[in-house]
This record gives C-alpha cells, sequence and structure tokens, in this order.
C-alpha cells in the first residue's frame, strides 16, 4: 500500500506530469474557445473551465459521458503537482527563493481561480433616475417567488431557484401551507398573446393571464446580451384541492395574484434577487460626449449611499473605472438605458477578489529575485 | 512519507472546497423584505401628486392623499370633503378586459346595490371621455337610495382598456362628496397617459445598446401586433422571436407551403436587395435595377404600397424536387419594412395567391410598430 502511494507521489510530483496537465489546459482551452460559438461564453466557461469533467450527452440518452478533463480537474492536479513538486525535488536553498516564490504566486493564482467560481457572485442594478433599490439581479438566473402580500408592514418572500423548477416534479415547503406541482418547466420561450395564435393548442394554464398566452419553447439563448425568458406552467394544490394552474414569466411584467386561506399572494417569476442591508438611490446619471461630436466621454452614476445599520447616508460618485466599494461589494457602471433615464450597475461580491493581486505580486517579486539573483551572480563573475 | 502527508492534505483541501455547502443553488430561500415601491411611482411622485402604475402615468390633484398601494392596486387616494367624510379613489389594473365592459359596470352596480343593467342601456352611464389619451371610458353612477349612513353613494369611474390589461380608476364614496369632485376626478383621468408598454417583456429599447446586462430576446408583442383575418385551410403555427404571424398550408395531394409575416427594422436593404434575396433562393440569377419593374408591381392596399413580386425556380429544387414559387409582398411603414411571403409548391402556391391577396387586405399595420432585427428572412 505505502508502496503504491509513494508510486502514486512520484507520478505527481513529475515534470511530465506537468507538462501534460500543461498541454491538456491548451486543448481544453482552444475547444472550450470554440464551443462558445455555439454555447455563448457562459455555457462554455461551465461545461469546460468550471467542470470536473467535459461531458457529453449522446442523443437519446439520459446520462452523459465524461470526454475530457475539465479546467477544475486540471487545476487541480497542476496544484497538486506543484505542491508534490515541492514536497520532493525542491529542496529549498536560498538560491531557489525566487523560483519558490514564484510558484507560491502560482498555486495562489490556482486557488483564487478555483474561489472565484465558487464563491463569487455577479449581478446587476438596473435604476431609473430618482428610484431607490435595495436588491440586485442575477443576469441570468430566474427564481419564482411567492409572496405573501397579507402583512400591513412587509411581505414574506418564498423564491424557488430555476433549478429546482426544472427538475422537481412537485415543491413543498414549510413557508407555504400549499404544494406547488410543475406541471412544465420551459427554459427559454416565446410569449405571445392567444388572439395572435387561433389555431395553438389550449393551455396548459387555468387560471390568470396565461390562459390567454401562447408559450412556445425555444432554445437557450447563447447571446451574451441576452437573456432568457423562462417560463413554468405551476398548479397549486391545497388540501381542499387545486386553486388552478397559472403560467409564469419573467416576461409576464406584473404579478399575479391569488387568495388562500385568509393570505393574499402573488406569483412572479422574475431574476434572481439578492437583497442587501442597504439601499441606493440614483440621484442622477450623466452621459457626457465630446463637444461637437457623439463621442462619449464619461458615463458617471451620482448615487446615494443608505446604511441605517452603519449610520451611512452619503453620495457617491460612480464612473467608469470608478466603482464604488461598500461593504463587500463593488458597483461598476455598466450600462444604461432608456434614453440615459436608466443607469445599469454591475454588482459585485468576490470575497477572494484579493487573491489575484497576491499572487501577481508573488510571481513578480519572484521574478525580480531570481533575475536580481543571477545578475548579481553575473557581475561578480566578470569582475576580473 | 513526507510527500504522500502533503499530497493528502492537498487533495483534501481540494475536496473539501469542491464540497463546500455555499455553493448549493437549488435552495428555496425564504426572507422578508419591505413591501415594494413601484419604481416608476418613486421616480415622478417627485412631482407633487403625480405618480404611475408601470405602463400608466397620472397627475393627482394636490389634496388627494395618497395611501400605500400593493398587488392590482396600483394606485390609493383618499379625498376628503368639506364637512367631513371621504372617499376614495382606487387604480386597479387585471391583465385581459375582466369579463368585458357591461360585467364590470355590473359590479359596480352592486357595490351601491344597484340592479344589474342590460347591455343596451350602457350608453346612460357610460361615455367616451374627450381629450384624455387613449380610450377612457367614463362611468358615473349614483345609489337608488340612501343606502349608507343616510347618505347616496356614487360611484366615478375611469376604465381605460389597454392591448392586454384594463386600467379602473374609480371614486366611490358618498354622493355629496363624490359629486363634487366629479370635474375634478375629469381632470384627473384627462392627465392619465398610457405609455406603449407591453404586459410581455420584449426586447431592450433601441437606446439601450450600450450595456453589459442581458436583455430579453425579442418577443411578440401585444402592442405592436398587426391585425389579420387568416384565409380559411391556413394553419397557424407557432410564432418565433422573428415572425409576426406564421401560417402552413397543405394542398390536397399533400404539398406544402409557408407563408410568414415578418417586420425588420429600416428600409431592409431595398426593394431590389429584397427581390435578388428572393431569387437566390430559388436559383435565379439576380436582376440589376432596370429589369425590378418586369418582375414586381406595386400594389395599394389599405393604404400601403406594398411590392409585389411572383416568382418561380427555373429548376426542381430540393428537399420535394419540385418547382418552387414564392409570391411575396413587402411595404414600408415608418421605420420599419413589412414582409408577407408564401413560399411552397407551385401549383399550390398558384391557387393560394388570391388568399395571399386577400391576407394583404386584412392585414391592418396602423399602430403596428414592428421589431428591430438584423437579419431578414
Amino acid at each position: 500500500m505505502v508502496r503504491y502511494l509513494i508510486a502514486c507521489g512520484r507520478v505527481l510530483s513529475s515534470l511530465r506530469l506537468t507538462v501534460v496537465l500543461l498541454g491538456l489546459g491548451m486543448v481544453l482551452i482552444f475547444f472550450g474557445t470554440l464551443d462558445q460559438v455555439h454555447l455563448g461564453i457562459h455555457a462554455a466557461q461551465a461545461k469546460y473551465f468550471r467542470s470536473l469533467f467535459v461531458l457529453w450527452q449522446p442523443a437519446g440518452i439520459g446520462w452523459s459521458i465524461p470526454i475530457f478533463p475539465g479546467g477544475y480537474l486540471i487545476g487541480t492536479l497542476l496544484f497538486l503537482n506543484l505542491v508534490a513538486a515541492h514536497g520532493t525535488r525542491f529542496k529549498p536553498t536560498p538560491k531557489k527563493i525566487g523560483i519558490f516564490t514564484i510558484h507560491a504566486g502560482v498555486v495562489v493564482l490556482l486557488l483564487g481561480e478555483l474561489l472565484t467560481g465558487l464563491f463569487a457572485k455577479e449581478s446587476m442594478m438596473r435604476m431609473d433616475i430618482g428610484t431607490a433599490q435595495n436588491y440586485s439581479e442575477a443576469p441570468r438566473e430566474t427564481e419564482l417567488a411567492i409572496i405573501d402580500t397579507s402583512s400591513k408592514d412587509d411581505d414574506l418572500v418564498v423564491a424557488i431557484p430555476e433549478s429546482l423548477l426544472a427538475h422537481a416534479n412537485v415543491i413543498q415547503h414549510p413557508a407555504l401551507p400549499f404544494m406547488l406541482k410543475i406541471v412544465k418547466f420551459m427554459a427559454n420561450t416565446a410569449l405571445a398573446m392567444r388572439s395572435q395564435v387561433p389555431n395553438a393548442p389550449p393551455s396548459l394554464a387555468t387560471t390568470g393571464i396565461g390562459t390567454n398566452v401562447v408559450a412556445t419553447e425555444i432554445p437557450r439563448t447563447v447571446k451574451q446580451d441576452e437573456r432568457d425568458l423562462t417560463t413554468v406552467f405551476v398548479q397549486i394544490n391545497t388540501v381542499e384541492g387545486p386553486l388552478g394552474t397559472w403560467l409564469v414569466s419573467n416576461a409576464l411584467g406584473m404579478p399575479q395574484s391569488f387568495s388562500y386561506d385568509g393570505h393574499n399572494y402573488e406569483l412572479r417569476m422574475r431574476q434572481k434577487r439578492y437583497y442587501k442591508p442597504f439601499t441606493i438611490k440614483l440621484l442622477d446619471f450623466r452621459h457626457d460626449i465630446y463637444p461637437g461630436t457623439d463621442i462619449p466621454k464619461n458615463f458617471s452614476s451620482r448615487i446615494r449611499l443608505i446604511d441605517s445599520r452603519q449610520k451611512e447616508d452619503r453620495n457617491v460618485l460612480i464612473y467608469m473605472n470608478s466603482p464604488l466599494r461598500y461593504s463587500g461589494y463593488t458597483f461598476y457602471q455598466a450600462g444604461f438605458d432608456n434614453n440615459d433615464k436608466t443607469s445599469i450597475l454591475q454588482v459585485v461580491k468576490n470575497p477572494t477578489f484579493i487573491l489575484p493581486y497576491i499572487a501577481c505580486g508573488l510571481v513578480g517579486a519572484g521574478l525580480l529575485t531570481q533575475f536580481s539573483m543571477h545578475l548579481v551572480g553575473f557581475l561578480r563573475r566578470r569582475r576580473p | 512519507m513526507r510527500l504522500i502527508r502533503l499530497s493528502g492534505q492537498a487533495l483534501a483541501a481540494a475536496l473539501a472546497l469542491f464540497c463546500f455547502p455555499g455553493c448549493d443553488n437549488s435552495k428555496i430561500e425564504v426572507y422578508r423584505v419591505e413591501k415594494e415601491q413601484d419604481s416608476q411611482s418613486a421616480q415622478i411622485s417627485e412631482a407633487p401628486g403625480g405618480a404611475s402604475g408601470g405602463s400608466v402615468t397620472w397627475q393627482a390633484p394636490a389634496d388627494w392623499e395618497e395611501q400605500p398601494s400593493s398587488g392590482p392596486r396600483r394606485g390609493t387616494f383618499k379625498i376628503r370633503g368639506q364637512n367631513g367624510g371621504e372617499a376614495e379613489l382606487s387604480i386597479t389594473a387585471f391583465p385581459g378586459d375582466v369579463g368585458g365592459l357591461l360585467a364590470n359596470i355590473n359590479r359596480w352596480r352592486g357595490q351601491i346595490q344597484l340592479p344589474p343593467m342590460a347591455e343596451p342601456d350602457l350608453a346612460q352611464v357610460v361615455t367616451l371621455l374627450s381629450g384624455s389619451s387613449g380610450n377612457m371610458l367614463f362611468v358615473d353612477i349614483v345609489s337608488a337610495d340612501s343606502s349608507k349612513g343616510g347618505q347616496k353613494s356614487r360611484i366615478l369611474g375611469g376604465i381605460l382598456p389597454l392591448d392586454a390589461e384594463t386600467w379602473f380608476f374609480k371614486l366611490s364614496g358618498p354622493d355629496e362628496i363624490v359629486a363634487a369632485r366629479k370635474d375634478e376626478f375629469k381632470k384627473f383621468l384627462e392627465t392619465v397617459k398610457a405609455e406603449a408598454t407591453p404586459l410581455l417583456a420584449t426586447s431592450a429599447e433601441k437606446s439601450g445598446s450600450n450595456t453589459n446586462a442581458p436583455t430579453p430576446p425579442v418577443l411578440a408583442t401585444t402592442t405592436a401586433q398587426p391585425d389579420y383575418k387568416a384565409p380559411p385551410g391556413w394553419i397557424a403555427q407557432p410564432l418565433s422571436p422573428m415572425r409576426l404571424a406564421s401560417f402552413k398550408i397543405t394542398g390536397s395531394n399533400g404539398a406544402e407551403a409557408d407563408v410568414s409575416l415578418v417586420s425588420l427594422a429600416g428600409m431592409a436593404g431595398g426593394d431590389l436587395a429584397n427581390i435578388n434575396r428572393w431569387r437566390d433562393q430559388l436559383k435565379l440569377p439576380p436582376l440589376s435595377e432596370h429589369d425590378l419593374a418586369s418582375v414586381s408591381s406595386h400594389v395599394n392596399i389599405n393604404g400601403h404600397d406594398f411590392l409585389v413580386t411572383d416568382l418561380v425556380s427555373a429548376e426542381p429544387l430540393p428537399p420535394l424536387n419540385r418547382k418552387v414559387r414564392i409570391v411575396a409582398a413587402a411595404a414600408h411603414k415608418g421605420e420599419q419594412t413589412w414582409f408577407v411571403k408564401m413560399t411552397g409548391d407551385v401549383d399550390l402556391v398558384g391557387t393560394q395567391k388570391n388568399h395571399f391577396l386577400d391576407f394583404l387586405r386584412s392585414l391592418s399595420l396602423a399602430g403596428a410598430t414592428g421589431r428591430d432585427e438584423s437579419s431578414a428572412q
């Protein structure tokens, strides 16, 4: 057993493995980049780089076959290879302090990417001038929000993520006095009013606006500037029997409501929300151009940051390359809309954002140390 | 042994990272949030008395006291009388026509203990409000006797039917207070403006191109749809993001033809480019500008100048190995070009040409705005 582990360790620390892994990484990047055309950047990232294996699902089969190591596997093996190499082949001598520092930087870089992939969250805040918001929205993930609006003071939200709706047949939760049956889930749809599609098949919806809407499933969008319009037919079942089947979609402009057991509920399919303990109000948005031209000079949002917990109430100017960093979030000026009346902020929460900086610092310091030592040695040798 | 220990620790660390519970995205979340203020309402309410309920905006008099609203209720105002007492204005919106005008009037009549009325009598209580945007209907009903606290009750209503929803503005309360505010209420209804915001999400506005936020794909809209009447035998097909109408025709011999209605931004390349594109689909050589008149003609239908062309392939084309015929019409309206195209078996398209022209005659582009697409059919 011990001999077997030592053999494994020897393979793990070998330079050949490094070369093979780097080669596999290059092939992965090549095919992953090509497949972006078909999948879009986010799906390609998930399939090739943020996975243990690249999976292939043959037509007509319900399961997938791993056909190539994914980014996480190659990255992890590279990480182990480097650590193992230091445990066996590299001897920590003062002469190699630069090499060690460079490798430490590479390890931090690999870990940083892994942690970013696992923990970083990107979302958007889309605000009209004069409006305030205490949540951001995921650009691609959706959720079904069932909102109990009965209380005078606040709303109770039960948010069911798209990933659950896609696979679950029945959803029950202690916060809901009824059970949801997912009649049909469509990841992306084209919706039209029934009056425009006279011969469309009957709707699965028995109540709400869905009875007047025809939902046609279409392939998920791979365009970077588009998002899917997710549509779900959901039946609400109570102890007394079903209340009806609703069509819910993030394409619908308004929530649908129903009452049960003395409570009023709203059903709303929407982009996944991330609530914050503070509020941002958009005071003004500026889209400056160079005089006499249409060339943009500056985009900026003047916002008011209100955080009653921290007694924070101040105005902040967010503009290109000058984000607001607050409470672990970074708010970037990402776009605008609606004839410059709407500003779009990108909200990034990445607890490990500092790691790439540390990694670059370590690699830079290591290179500087190593080259300086070589230079000093060279100069010494040249002295008569 | 040192190596094994190190490798084991690293592997454990890596596995721990992969299995970290924080990366579970399939969890149902439950939380309480403050009641949501309508974002547009917050925007416009900086002007005194102004408010909005998404696609509809209004301007209320200063002495009407705004109350919080939620759900289908888009706005609530309390209006106090001179001698005490108060009336309430509720603003609600519901999908569809909510049962129709008669059902809604009778619902309001029931609220003030009036019997239901018949359709021919509607004109007695409903008038079209002049000066308001859209088709605002004004309703005035008063209870027959003193139904509440020794006073008559009155309901003044505004009903605004939009394409996919109906908005109700209902001022109800003691007759004395409501009647005194009748002119004021009418003026309020005149401030109501319906923006062309459809019930279903549409593509991002043109001005929103400078954003990296993903926007919904282009959809069939409720307000931008043209009206038409499908000829007999034309079977409607599901719409796609590209097609505003789509039909399949099947002949008695099993031959098929496809009809599509598409709208593209701008001139969509111009008449010559479009006809040459269709010719190319039939493997016909392109034409020059001089030859355009020989294969197309201008037909005025419902005030729209349609360029109509009728093309037949020279050779049988795959997959059916039969000659294919295209009858197509294009009309420019505003910033859009509308295309109606029938493609299919040469004989079937020939027999359907009159139906195609009937379809063009039934097509109303008034109010239709089409969609912004970069590709052509």
